[in-house]
């Protein structure tokens, strides 16, 4: 902790050496010059702007960004240099009697890269820290995904992907891993929401994050069991430091589907008695209505959410606290045309090219629909030490009520179909000791810390999950060694879980349970070797576990949606991966991007198996499915690349190849991520007009066939066809052109960032592999997305 | 160390908080289905004779059907008034879902198919209220005409087919999807 805030105060620093100076002035008829240059060419500032405060007077730059301010009296003033796109300064000037005119320049830093900074200096979290493969995703890169969900938001690195059901449900995707295989962690809170079921996205406002970062692989060391497919960390913006009101508007507007989002966040930071006290409120509105593919539009794919968080800081010189409440609550309808009612449905629906039901647009949603609601309750404390180091204790409630329902024919019912209510109460304790110097000039870093867990599970309705009970604890330890060159992390983990679930007997009325419980160790190793000042190689192996999850145990119910009658396994044991992975990283000139390879293997990988022999229930036959343990391994590689073809134009590839096998049953995994190559072109201008930061992109995102599907077969069971390894084979390979045009612009005092894009420019209908509805329709059609930003300050706020 | 000290008091406090948290997992309500149908019964009865009827019963229709009941024995070339009952016995009192349906016609459809398809004729002989193209067949009665002996099944399928009810059996899904043994001497 300490570094970066050295770090940022010599950055401070930076900025604040002066180099404007002042000659003599004459009363009252002193002239103050100067020039105003941008950091990064030196080039002039045209148009920019300097404004004396306490005179409210002020000149323009011109085009070798000089200006001049006739008749200043002697006194002190505050000059107050300014241009869009470029971070506002302010600067003391002391005007004597004899001073006539300036003399050198002042220099802007460009907006973006001051963001940059804050990032590697304040905001450099734990996680940035491990050896671990990560991406992630902040600034400018961040608010082009603005509007979208957190599943589809990540879509834009390499190796992340989603699996959708429908439009408006959709789910990250690590390397092939899903659900309860990655760890989300929203606010430092680990993020429990039924994350087992493949229709269910995770309940986080993505206007939270200022920065997304995802861990790819095996990340059980820090964060706990479970994390063998990766981490995503919801990072929010850094809590104000400079006194006074300030916040930010967000609108997003798209074609399709009449979407419509606005979120804001106002925030402060007050000084005297209180100072070291800070707040922030938020809040998030999205409304969506039928989205449309290419040449029909999706019955009843409405969507609602709605949140808002609140967050209180007290930060000491040695200590802080905090506490945090957020609330997610959404309302997701399901496209009427993929609610069959059995497997005959199912086949009818396969066969018809396009859904019988085709309406006109509307904002309805009704049955069959999910309505769920998120809330967070977070308390954290911690104490610093220059000696000691940072201890961290937190403490978290999360309660999340999910309600689904189904069509209802003939009872008029208005209950759901299912209800389920998980309380997660969790409580870390971590220890960061302070940064230990050896004499080898090396530097010993690392934590060691606790991770408790307790959950209930209520159930209500149809059976598809028990009630449940669970308490898991975690002991962890990393170090980290830095000399020259070289940094070398090791990691170790233990685990016990323990796990009872209720059931009822309906003949007798009584209630039963069944307990479990595991127990595991794992480690970790990182090797990181900076071959030159721009190249890097970083090698990791790690270890981690998952302890099956009640879905997986005790499943056994109808999945409507998923057309499938899922058993559970009580006798899973537990899956334990064993990954590797190397990255070349090179940061030049011209060229930066980095590739990386990586092997998990996952011995005891559960996964759903169908079954010989159809079920027969009252609406006739469904596949069934039983969990079922295999050794997998996934493997593959990530490839970004930027290429500066000029100083304006960059070329910048994504490419994610991934390559899954089932060693038991020797053959290929179903729902595997296809492989993809992600290009585009973009031109940058640094200002034309008022415009600043003025670019365009055209893109081009190619998404493979999945040729490494298990096999589609059919076979004649008592008149019933009977499909295995899928229903449908999966869908041909697509090009999808998007295109952009963003710039900033001055309003008033505030600058504004405004973005358009386009997204299935070419209006293709395609169906993708990783989406549960692709039996029924179509991807979406072309949409065009407005998006504002405005930040704003009120005071003396900055 | 002093601060180590504060930990420990954090500590027990977040451990209380835990600890406080009720035990609501330990009642298991009863899996209850809004729309489970337990019970289809088939009245046929004869158009000549009508003290002359034949029932068959298909249980347990939302767990594990129970057939043993679930033949109609029809005699050779004989018109019959067929009426066709829906029960869910898993509510309380049970609830008869072939009123609902009837309450809620202009979304549903009866769909009877034999097999092999000359065991008998059926024509449904009941109208909804749908507006023009309509009305449609409902088939909550029926006519069944058999042919000469044989036997097969008559599968019966409840369609629902809310705002898109056409006269076919293609719009929506099935909310019922059963077979009868048919025997005709």
């Amino acid at each position: 902790m300490r570094n970066f805030w050295r770090i940022s105060l010599v950055s401070g620093l930076f900025v604040s050496v002066v180099s404007l100076s002042l000659a003599q002035s004459i009363t009252c008829t002193t002239k103050l010059s100067g020039k105003i240059l941008g950091t990064e060419n030196r080039e002039p500032l045209i148009g920019a702007t300097v404004y004396v405060r306490e005179l409210s007077t002020g000149a323009v730059a011109d085009s070798s960004g000089f200006f001049q301010i006739d008749r200043v009296c002697p006194g002190k003033y505050t000059l107050v240099y300014q241009f869009v796109g470029y971070k506002t300064r302010e600067l003391l000037v002391r005007v004597t009697k004899d001073s006539v005119v300036t003399g050198a320049s002042v220099q802007l830093a460009p907006e973006n890269q001051t963001l940059q900074e804050v990032i590697v200096t304040e905001h450099r979290s734990e996680a940035q820290q491990l050896l671990q493969t990560q991406v992630s995703l902040s600034g400018a890169a961040l608010d082009q995904t603005r509007g979208q969900s957190l599943g589809e938001s990540l879509k834009s690195l390499a190796g992340l992907y989603s699996i959708q059901t429908g439009p408006s449900i959709s789910k990250p995707v690590i390397h092939g891993l899903y659900s309860n295989r990655i760890i989300i962690l929203n606010n430092g809170i680990r993020q429990e929401d039924q994350q087992w079921g493949t229709e269910h996205a995770p309940q986080v406002d993505q206007f939270l994050a200022a920065r997304l970062t995802v861990i790819k692989g095996a990340a059980s060391i820090r964060y706990g069991s479970d994390a063998i497919g990766g981490v995503i960390l919801v990072e929010p913006k850094p809590m104000p430091t400079q006194v006074g009101i300030g916040g930010e508007v967000n609108v997003v507007g798209g074609t399709n589907g009449g979407l419509g989002v606005a979120s804001g966040m106002l925030e402060g930071a007050f000084d005297k008695k209180l100072a070291g006290l800070s707040w922030r409120l938020q809040g998030t509105v999205k409304r969506s209505g039928y989205v449309r593919t290419p040449n029909y539009y999706l019955e009843n794919t409405s969507y609602h959410e709605n949140n808002f968080s609140g967050d209180l800081h007290y930060d000491h010189r040695n200590w802080g606290t905090e506490v945090f409440y957020s609330q997610f609550d959404t309302k997701v309808g399901l496209f009427t045309g993929a609610q069959v009612g059995s497997l005959a449905d199912l086949y009818a629906a396969i066969s018809s090219p396009q859904p019988l039901v085709q309406p006109g647009f509307s904002y309805a949603l009704d049955r069959p629909y999910q309505d769920v609601q998120h809330d967070l309750l977070k308390v954290r404390a911690y104490i610093h030490g220059a000696k000691g180091g940072t201890l961290t204790a937190t403490f978290a409630r999360q309660q999340n009520t999910r309600r689904e329902y189904d069509y209802v024919s003939f009872s008029g019912a208005l209950n759901p179909e299912l209800y389920l209510k998980l309380v997660t109460h969790t409580t870390d304790l971590v220890w960061e000791h302070a940064p230990i110097k050896t004499k080898t000039a090396g530097q010993w870093s690392g934590s060691l810390g606790f991770n408790g867990i307790t959950q209930g599970n209520v159930r209500q309705y149809l059976f598809l999950i028990p009630n449940f009970r669970n308490y898991g604890a975690g002991l962890f330890a990393i170090e980290r060694y830095a000399v020259g060159p070289w940094t070398v992390e090791g990691g170790l983990r233990y685990d016990y879980r323990w796990l009872r679930a209720y059931f009822l007997d309906e003949a007798t009325k009584q209630t039963y349970s069944e307990t479990h419980n595991w127990q595991n160790a794992n480690g970790s190793l990182g090797v990181a070797y900076q071959l030159r000042p721009d190249l890097t190689l970083t090698a990791n192996l790690s270890t981690a576990w998952r302890a099956p999850n009640v879905a997986d145990l005790y499943s056994n119910g109808l999945h409507q949606s998923a057309v499938a009658y899922e058993r559970g396994n009580p006798n899973l044991q537990p899956e334990q991966a064993y990954n590797g992975n190397l990255v070349l990283a090179y940061a030049g000139k011209r060229l930066s991007g980095e590739i990386g390879i990586y092997n998990n293997l996952i011995n005891n990988y559960i996964y759903l198996k169908p079954d010989s022999v159809p079920i027969i229930r009252q609406r006739g036959a469904f596949p069934s499915y039983t969990y079922t343990q295999v050794q997998a391994t996934f493997r593959g590689i990530d490839a970004t690349l930027n290429y500066k073809l000029t100083d304006q134009l960059t070329l910048t590839t994504k490419n994610s190849l991934l390559y899954a096998y089932n060693h038991t049953d020797h053959g290929y995994l179903v729902f595997i991520p296809p492989n993809r190559s992600d290009n585009s072109l973009r031109y940058d201008w640094s200002r034309v007009g008022k415009l600043a930061n003025l670019y365009v992109s055209l893109t081009g995102l190619y998404v493979a066939r999945q040729n490494r599907a298990p096999a589609v077969t059919t076979r004649q069971e008592n008149g019933q066809i009977i499909f295995t390894g899928d229903f449908l084979a999966p869908p041909p390979a697509y090009f999808l052109l998007g295109a952009e045009l963003g710039f900033m612009t001055q309003v008033g005092r505030q600058s504004m960032n405004v973005s358009l894009s386009g997204s299935n420019l070419a209006n293709v209908a395609y169906r993708d592999y990783l989406n549960r509805f692709r039996y029924f329709a179509d991807e979406p059609g072309r949409n065009i997305l407005l998006k504002i930003k405005l930040p704003f300050s009120v005071g003396k706020h900055s | 160390m002093k601060y180590f000290k504060n930990q420990l008091i954090w500590l027990a406090g977040v451990a209380l908080l835990a600890g406080a948290c009720n035990k609501d997992e330990q009642n298991v309500a009863p899996t209850d289905d809004n729309e489970a149908i337990t019970t289809a019964t088939l009245t046929l009865t004869n158009k000549a004779t009508p003290t002359e009827s034949v029932t068959a019963t298909i249980e347990n229709l939302n767990t594990t059907p129970d057939f043993s009941n679930a033949t109609l024995n029809l005699k050779a070339n004989t018109a019959y008034t067929g009426v066709i009952s829906l029960l869910d016995k898993t509510k309380t009192p049970v609830l008869d879902a072939t009123t609902e349906i009837r309450e809620k016609a202009n979304e549903h459809l009866f769909v009877y198919t034999p097999t092999p398809s000359n065991l008998l004729t059926i024509t449904l002989t009941d109208i909804d209220t749908n507006p023009s193209p309509g009305p449609y067949p409902i088939g909550l009665t029926t006519e069944m005409k058999t042919g000469a002996a044989g036997s097969g099944k008559l599968k019966v399928v409840l369609r629902h087919q809310p705002n898109a009810k056409n006269g076919t059996a293609a719009p929506g899904s099935s909310d019922l999807d059963t077979d009868f043994t048919v025997v005709v001497k």
